[in-house]
């Protein structure tokens, strides 16, 4: 195991980045806005005290925060740096108690960092941890929600300060209505929500991945070069951490990808030939993130496992929305953390969820 | 008949060019003011050609001089930046992220406004004219001429930016205002980053193209003069007075298609080996494979088409240890010519090496003939390996291919690289760039975020190649020639559905 790390400083920032759009197989968004915030928000308030979960007082109260929307809309409308804060500020106040700790979504993309963010400004500690290990398109398949936390109440926060709270029974419903919410308020919002007990965090969290996520990026930077010199540093950091076995699944060409949006997601295919040309191609599902990796009827990967594109020449991942027709890659495949391979978890993430009638196969015995 | 010009930082190159048949070379030093440079060029080239300048019918120029302004952070003019988008971006202002030598050379004066739209045509807030009327009041206060404006989702309706620029050029008619809207693509940050750095080269632009125009007038040369951008094509002299940041990354282009043209290879490895650098390239269909990567110019992140170029620190001048086990990347650079060691400096560099081996005969090879054989074949294998490992890097899956060498720096390989399937030095390879800028093309791209919903698709992409087709023909291209070479569509995740990234790109033939 990596020695996890006691705070997170401005140096940290470049590596976490990397490191979670790896782990954001495809999804979440690019995080270079939200490094930059963060990293003005550290220069301000100095650096953010990382708490491993086995630590946390079991009375503490939890309130995970992040962004809810569209990437490409971040592209555009830029968060200014103390929405993240204010989200929680307005949230304290609405539920009329004061939050011990942050915790994030999910490790893969720029929800990696606004925790952080708003744990600078508010000057409380960050959990050393997240609720998916990966980056995935829907709360309800949260670790959170899954180990039986509820959504709401809920806050959420628009670029202007508009703000809306909601009360919903399910995270399925509360999915759709904060969805619903982003679109109206431009795209992009900030939210809290699935506030929890010291205890429910340590039953639920997916545990040591902000630490983990800087040291992967950090071999990233460390590595850069092409893709087949990285499996090897890659499988020794993976097999000690929580997702062990990683795999070269294909190296070839991006030949193909299309995409549409079907209720409100990115749904698609890639396609990637072999650079000779002589293999069978290898194929990729996308629904915001890659979901599933076929060589023709055969299954190479699939959710919850993590599939990971990156750029042949430099290792550098590539999120779904960049990845263009004529790019020379590298697919790894990365088994999931052991609380997504449970029966409770697989229901809501087995390939079925996604619309792929088959039985999820953990990585390691395909 | 054509002419190619390359002003680089060192040597000014230039080329005759009958269609395909090159007529007559020539390297000339790139003078301080430019113009004297590319007129003795022309003499030279005219002489040797036996030609007329009433001969020629157009001239096409690529140059680094813009680049090179960024990079050594000089001749660039103090500017003034407005970003419209408040309330959103709070604390995020323009330049955050720019190096501290970089933003200080530019010496901006930033304002942040309210304004700019969302992705669905609804305004982020609506612009307040007291606002504007404070940041023209500074501007005139600080006798700011040069200004940058970029507002949320300008690609897709650039209103706001118009407005601004419109009362700011009413109020300060000297003015001179580089809109982000005009460089088309989605991305606030990297787009407003392109028009700053637009804006503060305007001056110098004006400059330079009026050494070129200059030099060209001396001459009598009376014919239309292009000026070649990032992606191979051209773009008719006026308009670089007004987007000089287009032109950042010709010159490795026009090296890669000039390597294309000298040898007819559509898809080959090209090794561009400079004073300092070689820069190696990739040629696919005879263009340059471009970067899948973000790509930053002096530091600041851009979101320009650029070649895929790795840089590697050898090149003519690079500095070797005293075992021969270490090359570059320090470099004497243009320097070479007096401190070489065959030149009689005391530097030991590459080209010392080349000379030693009997590879080469350059400068006095009596100076480097002390020089121990095991140092001579030690470095010459450590600057073999050093191109052979980028080589294969830039391989595409690592398959065979063969090499095209071009540049001054070319000497450096003496025997074949391992990396190369076949090793080509075409005859004028000294002037690939030169040849690349002769044979440029016009193209354009325009880029939008629409709705499938609320457009119809072949509306969409009909009103998005029309937008294109338009920037076309003000670039120079013939309206009948211009065709869309890429559509991209990009389908935006967890929007309206429908909603939907489309980037039309065309090139055409130059307009004669």
């Amino acid at each position: 195991m990596i020695s996890p790390l006691a705070e997170i400083d401005a140096e940290h920032l470049d590596n976490l980045a990397l490191g979670s759009v790896f782990l954001a197989t495809g999804g979440g968004g690019d995080p270079y806005v939200p490094k930059l915030i963060t990293a003005e928000a550290l220069k301000k308030f100095g650096p953010v005290k990382l708490l491993p979960p086995e630590d946390v007082d079991d009375e503490a109260f939890i309130v995970p925060v992040g962004s809810v929307g569209a990437p490409t809309v971040s592209l555009e409308l830029l968060p200014s740096v103390e929405d993240a804060a204010k989200t929680l500020d307005a949230f304290e106040k609405y539920i009329g108690r004061k939050i011990d700790a942050v915790a994030s979504f999910e490790i893969g993309g720029g929800n990696s960092l606004i925790p952080i963010c708003a744990a600078a400004a508010k000057g409380i500690p960050v959990i050393d941890g997240d609720g998916m290990g990966r980056a995935l398109p829907e709360a309800q398949m949260m670790s959170y929600p899954i180990g039986g936390v509820k959504p709401t109440p809920a806050l959420a926060y628009d670029y202007a300060g508009n703000q809306a709270t909601f009360e919903t029974d399910t995270t399925e419903t509360y999915e759709r209505h904060i969805r619903a919410f982003s679109m109206a308020a431009g795209g992009m919002i900030t939210a809290a929500e699935h506030a929890m007990t010291g205890r429910q965090l340590k039953d639920t969290v997916i545990p040591g991945t902000v630490s983990f996520s800087v040291r992967l990026g950090a071999l990233l930077r460390e590595q850069r070069g092409q893709a087949d010199t990285l499996l090897k540093p890659l499988q020794a950091l993976f097999e000690t951490s929580i997702y062990g076995d990683c795999k070269l699944l294909y190296t070839g060409k991006v030949m193909d990808k299309t995409t549409r949006i079907i209720g409100g997601y990115d749904i698609g295919e890639a396609t990637i030939q072999d650079f000779d040309g002589t293999a069978t191609p290898l194929s990729i599902n996308i629904k915001n993130e890659y979901l599933l990796a076929r060589q023709g009827d055969e299954i190479c990967a699939s959710v919850p496992d993590l599939i990971t594109i990156v750029d042949f020449e430099t290792g550098t991942p590539i999120n779904a929305e960049r990845l263009r027709f004529g790019q020379r890659v590298a697919v790894f495949a990365t088994g999931c953390p052991d609380f997504y391979r449970s029966e409770r978890a697989l229901k809501f993430v087995e390939p079925r969820c996604f619309g792929f009638d088959i039985d999820y196969v953990p990585l390691e015995r395909l | 008949m054509r002419i190619g010009i390359d002003v680089g930082g060192t040597h000014t190159d230039a080329v005759i060019l009958d269609g395909d048949r090159i007529l007559a070379t020539t390297k000339a030093l790139t003078s301080a003011d430019v113009v004297t440079g590319i007129t003795h060029a022309l003499d030279t080239l005219l002489a040797d050609g036996g030609l007329k300048a009433s001969e020629i019918k157009t001239v096409m120029i690529g140059t680094t001089q813009f680049t090179n302004a960024i990079v050594q952070r000089r001749d660039l003019s103090p500017t003034g930046v407005i970003r419209i988008g408040l309330p959103s971006g709070k604390g995020m202002p323009p330049m955050i992220d720019w190096p501290n030598d970089m933003a200080s050379a530019i010496n901006a004066s930033v304002y942040m406004i309210h304004g700019g739209y969302l992705y669905d045509g609804f305004p982020v807030a609506d612009l307040r004219d007291d606002e504007i009327d404070r940041v023209i009041a500074d501007l005139k206060k600080k006798d700011i001429r040069n200004i940058a404006i970029a507002s949320a989702f300008s690609p897709m309706n650039d209103e706001p930016e118009r407005l601004v620029a419109a009362k700011i050029l009413a109020a300060i008619p000297t003015a001179r205002v580089t809109r982000s809207a005009q460089f088309g693509r989605l991305g606030l940050m990297e787009r407003e980053n392109a028009a700053i750095m637009n804006a503060t080269l305007l001056p110098f632009a004006g400059k330079v193209v009026d050494a070129f125009l200059g030099a060209l007038k001396n001459r009598k040369l009376n014919c239309p003069a292009y000026i070649s951008q990032n992606d191979g094509t051209l773009m008719n002299s006026d308009f670089v007075r007004n987007f000089p940041a287009l032109t950042f990354s010709s010159g490795p282009t026009n090296s890669l298609r000039g390597a294309y043209k000298l040898t007819g290879l559509e898809d080959a490895i090209v090794v561009d080996i400079g004073g300092t650098t070689s820069d190696i390239g990739v040629l696919q269909n005879g263009f340059p494979r471009e970067s899948n990567v973000v790509v930053n110019i002096g530091g600041v992140r851009t979101n320009f088409r650029m070649p895929d170029i790795l840089a590697l620190g050898l090149g003519g001048g690079s500095l070797v240890s005293e075992d021969g086990k270490n090359v570059g990347p320090q470099s004497v650079g243009h320097k070479l010519v007096t401190d070489g060691l065959v030149f009689g400096g005391d530097k030991l560099t590459a080209t010392d090496i080349i000379v030693a081996a009997g590879k080469a005969d350059i400068g006095d090879k009596s100076r480097v003939a002390y020089l121990p054989e095991s140092l001579v074949s030690s470095a010459r294998e450590t600057m073999r390996t050093m191109l052979d490992n980028s080589i294969d890097m830039m391989k595409p899956g690592g398959k065979d291919m063969p090499v095209i060498l071009v540049g001054g720096g070319s000497v450096l390989v003496t025997d074949g690289l391992a990396a190369a399937s076949e090793l080509h030095r075409p005859e004028h390879a000294d002037v690939a760039n030169a040849v690349g800028a002769a044979i440029a093309q016009v193209g354009a791209e325009s880029e939008r975020m629409v709705s499938y919903r609320t457009t119809a698709r072949e509306d969409a992409l009909a009103q998005i190649t029309q937008a294109a087709t338009e920037r076309a023909t003000e670039a120079g291209a013939h309206p009948a020639t211009i065709r869309a070479v890429d559509i991209e569509e990009t389908a935006v995740p967890y929007m309206d559905e429908g909603a939907t990234r489309v980037r039309v790109k065309v090139i055409g033939e130059l307009a004669l």
